[in-house]
Parts: C-alpha cells; sequence; structure tokens
C-alpha cells in the first residue's frame, strides 16, 4: 500500500485533552461529587487463603453517620465476573483467595466515618494452607484454589515435528527464565462514583477502562439490564491495562451501596488500597529449548511457559493466547512446539498490561537469540537478519504473512542509528575498569489487535453541528494515549477541517455502542478506521448538498483547508460551516455512525495453528548501558527505538509512545518487582515499589518506520505496546555485552548483576534467603 | 490520618515551654517530608500534638563562627547543596544534601529532620559525622551539646527526651589541605534510599603521607561511627590504590563484626569495601599514584 496524500494526518497536532490537563481542567473520576453523596470502602481479606467462617457487622452499623454496611449476602445478582471463565467474587463470600479480596463494604457520611466503621467489622477466618509457587501449584498434592485442579489455561502451538527438529539440530540451548510481577502504576488509582438513575438503574461515573465489560459486569451483580447502567468515563489518567476487572469490582461495590442507600456514593482507592487491591502482570516461568545448526538457523524450538494467574482466571485466558502466539519471536523454524499454561496461586491476580503477554516471552526469546548467536559466533544483529520473517514468511501458527513484513529494515535501522555491531564487538570481553560498557539489542513482531482472540469491532460517531462544529464519540476510550486526538485527526482529514472544529466526547455506555475494551493497542486501528467511516458518511452527505450548492459535480468537490473546493483549481466555493447550514436546510443528516469489524481471523485451539491476527506490528530496540561490575549498578547511557507503525497519525503521540514504552520497560528489566511474602505485598506505594524516574532514563532516539498496511485507517497500525515490550531484553543483552554474565531472571538488581542471584529479606533479620538463578545449559545436540 | 492537635509557635522559647507541656505527646514538624508520610500510615501515628517549628525564626540559618560552621536545624537541604559556605567548608555535605530525593523533598525536607529521624540510611549524617560535627538539644530546662555520634542509641532512636529540641550542628570547617568525598550508591538515580554510602575525609601532608583520615559509612552499620580501625591503617601511609582497598577491607570486617551476617550480607560485604576505596580515591584523586608505580 502507498501512503496516500494527507492534510493533517502525521502531523504533530495538539492532543485534544492537552488544555485540560495542563489547566487543570480535566475532570478525574475522583474530582465528580453529588450533594447528598456518601463515601464507600471496601474492608479487605486478613488472610490470602482461609475460609470465611462468620461475619459481624451489627457494631459497624451502630456507627454514627453509617449508612449501609453490606456483605455477599446482600448482592441481589451474580457474584461472579469474569471475560472468560467468571470466577471473581464482587465481594468474597466463603473463601478468601488473596490479600487484596473485598469481604464488606461500607457507605457512610464521611471517608472517616466509613474507615472506623470498618474497623468495628469483625471478620472470623479459618486460614487455609497459602499456595504462592505457580511451579508447585502444577502439583498433583498442591492446595486446590478453584475446583480440582490448578491449571486453568493450557494453550499449545504445534507445528512440524519436534523430534526430527532436534535430531537435525548441531547446537542445543536450554535456558530457564523467570520474570516478576509489576504494577501499572498509573498515577491515578481508581475511582467511581455511583448515582441511582431517575428511571431506575445506576449511573456510573469512573475511572474506567473497559466500560462495556464492567457494565455486563456491574447490570449482571445487580439484577439489572444493560440500558439500566449507565457508565460513563471520566477523564482517565493513565491505566496501562490496569482498570479493567479492578474498576468492575469498585463500580459493582459503588453501585450496590447507591442502590441500597438511595444516595450517591464515591468511592476512591488509595495508594495502597490500589497496590493491595489490583491485578499485576504476571510473572512467567518460560522453560525455552531451541536446535540449531551451526550455521545458526534454527531446527527446533520447544517452549514451556507457565503464568502465574493468582487468585482468579481475570484476563489470563487471552494473555497467555498472545504469549502462545508469539512466543517463537519472530524467527523461522519449522519444528516447534508450545505450550503454555496459566495456574491459580494465593497471590494477587494478574491479568492486562501493556505488552499482555509479550514481555514476557520477549524476555526469553531475546536473550535466546544472543545465546545462540554466541554459540555460533555471529554477531547478534547478523543471527536475527539470518533467521527473521520476511514479507510471505509462515510463522509457527502457520500463518503466511502477506502483508509488507519490514522486520529486516527496522532492525538494520535501529542497528545503523546505534552503530551496533561496531561497539557491540569493541565492548566484548572488556577486562579492565569498574565501569563496563555494553550494547543490546531486541526485536519483535506483534499481532495487532485482539486476534482471535474475540470478537474485534468498533463503533465510532461522527456529529457536524449547524455552525459547521464537530462532535465525535466513540466506544474506544482515552486513557491518556491520545485515541480522542487520534481518531478527531482522522475525522479533520475526512472532513478537511482543522481540529479546532472537533470536540471529543468521554465514552458512555448508554450513548456509544459496545465497542470492545481499548485494550490490546487496538485504538487507533479500529476506532481509527470507524471515525474514518464515520466521516465519510457525513462527507459523501455534504458533498452531495455541496454539488446542488455549486452545480458542480459531486467528484469533482473536496472538502479542505475547511472550505468545499473545486479540486481542479482549488477554488474556494463555501466555507464548511456553510456547506453544514445547507444540509440542516434540506432536512438532511450529518450524522455518520462509522462501524468497522476487524479482517478474518482464525484459530485452532488444539494444533494452536490458524491467522492469530490480521496484520502484524515489527519493532528493535537497542540499549547501551553501563555497569558498574564492582557494585552492580547499571546506568543505560542511550536507547533507539525503531518501530514500523503502519502510518503515524499524530507524530507527536506516536513519539510519546516510545518514550514512555521505553521508561516503563527499563523499569521492567532494571527496578520493578511487585514482590509477596506468604501471599501477602511487601510494598504498597512507590516509597517501595520503585519505577524509574527522569533521572534513570536516558536519551531515547526514536525512529519512525511507515509501511501503510492495507488494514489501518490511513494505513496505520499499532504502537501503544510495541513500544513497551523490549526494552527489557535490549537491556539485559547489554549487560550480557558488558560483563560476559546473563541474567535471565528480572529484575537486574545489583544484586543479581553482582552476585548472580537475588537476594530477599524474609521475615526475621539476619536469616538469608538465595534465589538461584538457574545455571545456563549449552552443549552439542545428542547429549 | 488521625486528628491531632497543630500548634505552630513563632519563638524557640514557646517551643520549649510547648514541649515541657505536652511531653510525649507531641511531635515536632520542621519539613514533615518524613513525618507526613508516617502520619498517613494506618496504626502508626500515636502523638496527639504536633508542634509546627517552620516558623521560628531562630531555628533557621546557617553561619560561620570561630572557623566553626554552625547550622541550625531548618536549613533544607537545597539550600544546603547549594550553599557557597559548604562549597569550601565541607563539600560533602553539600553532596551528600545533593543526594537526599527529588527537588521537592529537597526544597522541604530539613537537615535536622534528617538528623532526628535517625533512619540508618540518613545520608547527611555519614558527613556529619566524619566533620566531627556536635549538636545543641535544648528544653526548657536548659542546654546541653554532644557530639553527634552519640546522639543516636540505634536506628530511628536518639538520646534526645521527648521535651528537647535540636538547635544547633556545630562542626569546624575543613581546612585546606584537607579533601573530602560523598558516595552513595542506591538502586535508583533520584528518590533512592541510601542502600549503602561512605564520607571520607582525608588530609595529606607535606610529605605525601596521610596526616588524618576520617572514615563514616551509611546504612551499614547499626548506628554511624568513625571505623577507626581503617583510618589507623591509612595514617602516615602514601596513598595508594591498594592502601585504600585495604581500608575498603577492614571497614567490611568491622561491618560484620557489629552486625553479624544478615540477609544482605552477601551484597554489602563486598560492595562498602568497594565504595571506601573509590571515597578514598576520590579524596586522593590529585595525589595518587598508579598502584604498584
Amino acid at each position: 500500500m502507498t501512503t496516500q496524500r494527507t492534510h493533517i494526518i502525521g502531523r504533530g497536532e495538539r492532543r485534544v485533552d492537552a488544555f485540560g490537563k495542563v489547566t487543570g481542567k480535566a475532570k478525574f473520576a475522583a474530582d465528580y461529587s453529588l450533594p447528598h453523596q456518601l463515601y464507600g470502602a471496601t474492608l479487605y481479606a486478613e488472610h490470602p487463603h482461609a475460609t470465611i467462617t462468620h461475619i459481624d457487622t451489627r457494631e459497624a452499623e451502630r456507627l454514627d453517620g453509617v449508612f449501609a454496611v453490606l456483605t455477599a449476602k446482600d448482592i441481589p445478582g451474580e457474584n461472579a465476573f469474569g471475560i472468560v471463565i467468571k470466577n471473581q467474587p464482587v465481594l468474597a463470600c466463603d473463601i478468601v483467595r488473596y490479600y487484596g479480596d473485598g469481604v464488606a463494604l461500607v457507605a457512610a457520611a464521611t471517608r472517616e466515618a466509613a474507615e472506623a466503621a470498618l474497623a468495628l467489622i469483625r471478620v472470623e477466618y479459618a486460614p487455609l494452607p497459602v499456595l504462592t509457587d505457580p511451579e508447585e501449584a502444577l502439583l498433583e498434592g498442591s492446595v486446590k484454589i478453584h475446583g480440582d485442579s490448578n491449571i486453568f489455561v493450557h494453550h499449545k502451538v504445534r507445528k512440524g515435528d519436534i523430534e526430527n527438529g532436534f535430531a537435525e539440530a548441531e547446537i542445543v540451548i536450554e535456558k530457564k527464565f523467570k520474570t516478576q510481577f509489576i504494577e501499572h502504576s498509573a498515577l491515578e488509582p481508581e475511582a467511581a462514583l455511583a448515582e441511582p438513575a431517575e428511571q431506575g438503574g445506576i449511573r456510573i461515573t469512573g475511572s474506567v477502562q473497559n466500560l462495556f465489560s464492567s457494565r455486563r459486569s456491574v447490570a449482571a451483580a445487580l439484577n439489572l439490564d444493560l440500558n439500566k447502567v449507565q457508565i460513563v468515563q471520566a477523564t482517565l489518567g493513565g491505566s496501562f491495562g490496569g482498570k479493567d476487572e479492578v474498576m468492575t469490582a469498585l463500580c459493582c461495590r459503588a453501585a450496590l451501596l447507591s442502590l441500597r442507600t438511595g444516595r450517591p456514593v464515591k468511592m476512591v482507592n488509595t495508594r495502597e488500597a490500589s497496590m493491595r487491591e489490583s491485578y499485576k502482570r504476571h510473572p512467567y516461568v518460560l522453560s525455552y529449548k531451541w536446535g540449531a545448526k551451526n550455521d545458526g538457523s534454527i531446527t527446533a524450538m520447544e517452549i514451556t511457559c507457565i503464568a502465574d494467574g493468582g487468585a482468579y482466571a481475570s484476563m489470563s485466558p487471552f494473555v497467555t493466547w498472545r504469549s502462545v502466539v508469539q512466543a517463537t519471536g519472530p524467527y523461522r523454524c519449522g519444528n516447534v512446539k508450545t505450550d503454555v499454561y496459566a495456574v491459580y496461586t494465593n497471590n494477587t491476580y494478574t491479568g492486562a498490561m501493556r505488552g499482555f503477554g509479550s514481555p514476557q516471552v520477549n524476555f526469553a526469546i531475546e536473550s535466546m537469540m544472543d545465546m545462540l548467536a554466541e554459540a555460533v559466533g555471529k554477531d547478534p544483529l547478523e543471527l536475527r537478519l539470518q533467521n527473521c520473517f520476511e514479507t510471505g514468511a509462515e510463522t509457527a501458527t502457520g500463518q503466511t504473512l502477506d502483508h509488507h513484513v519490514s522486520l529486516s529494515e527496522v532492525l538494520t535501522t535501529a542497528a545503523d542509528a546505534a552503530q551496533f555491531s561496531a561497539h557491540w564487538k569493541s565492548f566484548r570481553g572488556q577486562t579492565s575498569g569498574a565501569k563496563r560498557r555494553g550494547i543490546g539489542l531486541a526485536c519483535s513482531y506483534r499481532g495487532v489487535s485482539l486476534g482471535a482472540e474475540g470478537t474485534d469491532a468498533a463503533g465510532t460517531i461522527v456529529s457536524v453541528q449547524t455552525d459547521g462544529s464537530v462532535i465525535v464519540s466513540s466506544g474506544i476510550t482515552d486513557m491518556g494515549q491520545g485515541a480522542q486526538t487520534q481518531m478527531s485527526q482522522i475525522a479533520a482529514e475526512v472532513l478537511g477541517i482543522g481540529m479546532g472544529r472537533i470536540q471529543f466526547l468521554n465514552t458512555n455506555t448508554s450513548r456509544v455502542p459496545d465497542s470492545g475494551p481499548t485494550v490490546a493497542s487496538r485504538g487507533t486501528i479500529m476506532g481509527g478506521s470507524a471515525a474514518k467511516r464515520g466521516a465519510e458518511i457525513v462527507r459523501s452527505t455534504m458533498l452531495k448538498v455541496g454539488s446542488h450548492m455549486t452545480g458542480e459535480a459531486t467528484g469533482a468537490l473536496d472538502f479542505r483547508d475547511e472550505h468545499l473546493v473545486r479540486m481542479s483549481d482549488g477554488t474556494h466555493l463555501a466555507t464548511f460551516a456553510e456547506v453544514a447550514a445547507e444540509c440542516f436546510r434540506r432536512g438532511l443528516p450529518m450524522y455518520g455512525f462509522g462501524w468497522f469489524q476487524s479482517p478474518k481471523t482464525s484459530w485452532d485451539e488444539e494444533r494452536g495453528q490458524g491467522e492469530a491476527y490480521f496484520t502484524y506490528v515489527y519493532g528493535a530496540n537497542i540499549a547501551e548501558v553501563e555497569v558498574d561490575i564492582e557494585t552492580g549498578k547499571v546506568d543505560v547511557l542511550r536507547f533507539v527505538a525503531v518501530h514500523d507503525v503502519g502510518r503515524a497519525i499524530n507524530r507527536s503521540a506516536v513519539l510519546g509512545q516510545f518514550y514512555g514504552g521505553v521508561a516503563m520497560g527499563l523499569g521492567y528489566g532494571l527496578l520493578e518487582s511487585f514482590d509477596f511474602e506468604e501471599g501477602i505485598p511487601k510494598q504498597l506505594n512507590f516509597d517501595e515499589y520503585l519505577i524509574p524516574t527522569s533521572l534513570d532514563v536516558p536519551p531515547i532516539r526514536p525512529v519512525v518506520i511507515e509501511h501503510p498496511d492495507p488494514a489501518g485507517p490511513f494505513g496505520a497500525k499499532s504502537i501503544g505496546e510495541p513500544a513497551n515490550e523490549l526494552a527489557a531484553p535490549a537491556i539485559i543483552n547489554a549487560i550480557a555485552n558488558a560483563t560476559g554474565r546473563r541474567i535471565t531472571e528480572l529484575p537486574a538488581t545489583l544484586e543479581r548483576v553482582l552476585l548472580g542471584h537475588a537476594l530477599s529479606r524474609t521475615g526475621e533479620r539476619g536469616s538469608q534467603h538465595k534465589t538461584s538463578d538457574e545455571s545456563c545449559k549449552i552443549r552439542p545436540a545428542g547429549l | 490520618m488521625k486528628p491531632f492537635e497543630y500548634i505552630a509557635p513563632r519563638s524557640l522559647e514557646e517551643t520549649t515551654a510547648l514541649l515541657a507541656r505536652a511531653g510525649t505527646d507531641a511531635t515536632i514538624l520542621a519539613g514533615g517530608t518524613d513525618l507526613l508520610v508516617e502520619m498517613r500510615r494506618p496504626n502508626k501515628m500515636r502523638k496527639r500534638v504536633v508542634v509546627d517549628i517552620s516558623r521560628v525564626s531562630e531555628l533557621g540559618g546557617m553561619i560561620t563562627s570561630d572557623r566553626s560552621v554552625v547550622i541550625r536545624p531548618l536549613m533544607t537541604h537545597a539550600r544546603l547543596q547549594h550553599s557557597e559556605l559548604l562549597r569550601i567548608a565541607a563539600p560533602l555535605l553539600a553532596s551528600a544534601s545533593a543526594a537526599i530525593g527529588s527537588p521537592q523533598i529537597r526544597n522541604r525536607g530539613t537537615i535536622g529532620g534528617n538528623i532526628m529521624n535517625a533512619a540508618t540510611c540518613a545520608d547527611t549524617v555519614p558527613p556529619l559525622i566524619a566533620l566531627g560535627a556536635t549538636v545543641t538539644l535544648r528544653s526548657a530546662a536548659g542546654t546541653r551539646e554532644m557530639p553527634l555520634s552519640s546522639l543516636f542509641l540505634r536506628p530511628y532512636q536518639t538520646i534526645a527526651a521527648p521535651d528537647e529540641l535540636l538547635t544547633e550542628i556545630r562542626f569546624p570547617g575543613l581546612t585546606a589541605d584537607a579533601r573530602s568525598a560523598f558516595i552513595k550508591l542506591g538502586r535508583r538515580n533520584a528518590l533512592s534510599i541510601s542502600r549503602l554510602s561512605v564520607a571520607a575525609i582525608l588530609r595529606i601532608g607535606r610529605d605525601s603521607r596521610i596526616a588524618e583520615a576520617r572514615i563514616v559509612p551509611g546504612a551499614a552499620f547499626p548506628t554511624w561511627q568513625r571505623v577507626t580501625a581503617a583510618e589507623a591503617l591509612l595514617l602516615g601511609e602514601r596513598p595508594s590504590a591498594r592502601l585504600f582497598a585495604a581500608a575498603g577491607a577492614c571497614v567490611s570486617k568491622e561491618m560484620i563484626l557489629q552486625t553479624g551476617r544478615r540477609w544482605s550480607t552477601e551484597y554489602k560485604e563486598p560492595v562498602i569495601a568497594v565504595l571506601v576505596r573509590r571515597a578514598l580515591e576520590q579524596c586522593a584523586a590529585p595525589a595518587l599514584p598508579e598502584d604498584g608505580k
């Protein structure tokens, strides 16, 4: 697909939400209040796994200012939600399965009264054995969290013959990797304000990412029809995948309290409550075994991943599905056997987070690639170029990539920008000095949007007003990533107007169609495609009217620079506003409802074969680090990020995703770890949960590559998650280049870099605990 | 946050009188960077009265008198970090102040709070002890002065009585021939709690031999102290990488003698030795010959 000539697409237009946010006019969920509102609060479990034997709320109910104290028995409808497996309770009924389970709710006149009432609720527990190790969860005799097996997902990919593949191999590399829990760390913690609706039902204003799935759960918990549950999205202060199920629970709880008391109820999580309750990114245990020829071509990949799903199923079935599709990386291999499991434990449940099953496998894949390069004596770039997908390649799932596969261009662009190969050679085998330089490369392919995971369609409404101003709204939400700006820019392009004419409305479940969740980097490609269609409907009507007004054929007319123009000579024939007014006078609709359904995908669950995603994006990151080998401190000095985004709708927004993605990925690689001790979180705020500061993030050189894809609006694909999934392996590979030692467990803390393993405080002072990182096994085949 | 009474006295006299009355019920608020975090923790705040001393002008400022530097407790880390006086008289204290928290924390947090909170990771304390600082505590009943090193009982606990207020920190400025260094190791480059730190001062005589050495590690010992065994190794010797490495190893050994082997020892044992060596190398930088030459 060639790049279409455009006027506003591609420009770094100002975000539509920028002024509101920098002037403080933006209203986040916690900024909303209503007369007579009550404050809601949640009582959390005191044990990570226990039977609730008795709850006594009488004393709490008697406290002054308390209007309601509710437990699971007060839920009129279904006390279980979940996208695939419905096993997460709004309030725990007879068993608590993690330390963030809600047990009871309070609504009170003040926040202080609500807190005081929580302290008066007496809950008696009979503690159960606590299961925290996902590998132990697989064992026959382990404690069971739900039903009689802890394994609730097993995705497979089977291609070729794995035994033949290893028989052909001249080298076998086998390695075990581990990744950690991490927190989304959005600036804004969860908040919701529920109020009884005039005609029955409930209206909720909240920091909700996926309004339609939350609405389904609220309706089910309250026994209401979907049209009686209205969820209005407040301006969101970040989400990164983190405001789905935890917001569903908060919406259900606020709604329950509101309907019970007949009053508006506001619930705002403190940071501590948010960290205690909210789901995390899945930790994975990844066992990778690759067979290769001495020339570096890969003959077999055998991969087993165990994802710690924590207490509830949540998004695990989908997260791990992306892992199974992408577990081989963008490399050709005829014989693949991949198994990805998700298991229950009593850790905090895990779910969607920017990357969604790719950061974990990318860490293993890209580490393996560098180890293979080392084993066959090639430079990491050379080995990747030798093995990587080109246009027409067949993936592990048997899908032929018939779009333009730009991976080798992305790789070489990144390598040139960072002078990768020269640096990599010169940094190898340093033997002197405490500060050692290293450079590391990582690349990936990533399926765009939901893929064969589920129904994939979205709607956007473009409504031109009689004065030529425009209102756009969509079922796709903006969490700060810029979806509203992208969709506005697309509508502006189609209508030939400036961004200043467009007003974007926050999503409201009762006014826009269910467009699925805003996840999987699908905002621009799905919402944007729908915006394009919506705008085209209106444009077509307006062109017809323009034709009547001017006597010119519609085909000779265009909208440009806020005018109706004659294409042949660019003459302005009427203003956009004049044509809008004329449409209205003639009684014609200026309302365009755009609906976009993704191209077809397919999946055979048994063999793990199919057209997993309708298109893919390609990216490469290069990190240059300095490792202090006497202290284990790693500083990232420079960074290059290259992504083929299809087409950049808004260049500034794309670069913003690059920068933010790298910063988050750096935290994943070097700093962040949400740790538990026997199921109890060790840290509940940013004093101990360390994310990178501006002084930890290096200058980042972004390179945007554009190969427009026919599936996307103006050729646009995705960037939100691709930007975040490569920094950690690039940094880990750079550390290996600097030190000659490979980190196999994230994050690369001071201790892991210096000692090769982590140290952790285990309760008693003086006690010592080593987490032994697996040693590397490289051996000739056949041994 | 539990309810509390808030009082903001305007003078030192008023403050000590208030503290005498309130006794153990009172806590002192200066910059608030530690106290406010602590007060938000459920079940942590047991004090009923918060005495905000930030408006007591007698507790602010810094002067030199009689070759001594006198710092009043309300001096913020930001002011110490940028102080021209400290750049000459105690550059290691300016460095330590600059290493604390973030600009926002340095703008509010005070040196008095850093000392009296007595966290083992307090960054200004190792330099002050290396400088030989003394502190003055004042109550309605009178004042007492003591070396800073004897103020601390254990982590988060000083010998100050509930009615006593830190009013002054005093130390002799470094002489022109003294060199100093402060090194901090944290997990990230800002807003970082010291994993380990080292303050060091060296004076090298005309004969190119070490005439004076002071080494104070941070976040390594239960309370801060000069490591005299390591200092003794250095005295009378010519600076060399090997000598400094030996001093580092000695500090490491002393640390284990005092703390025993703990979960973090495997890491701290080699790293404190490295940091001590580096701090000494930094002090001796212009004078340090290549090892073995």
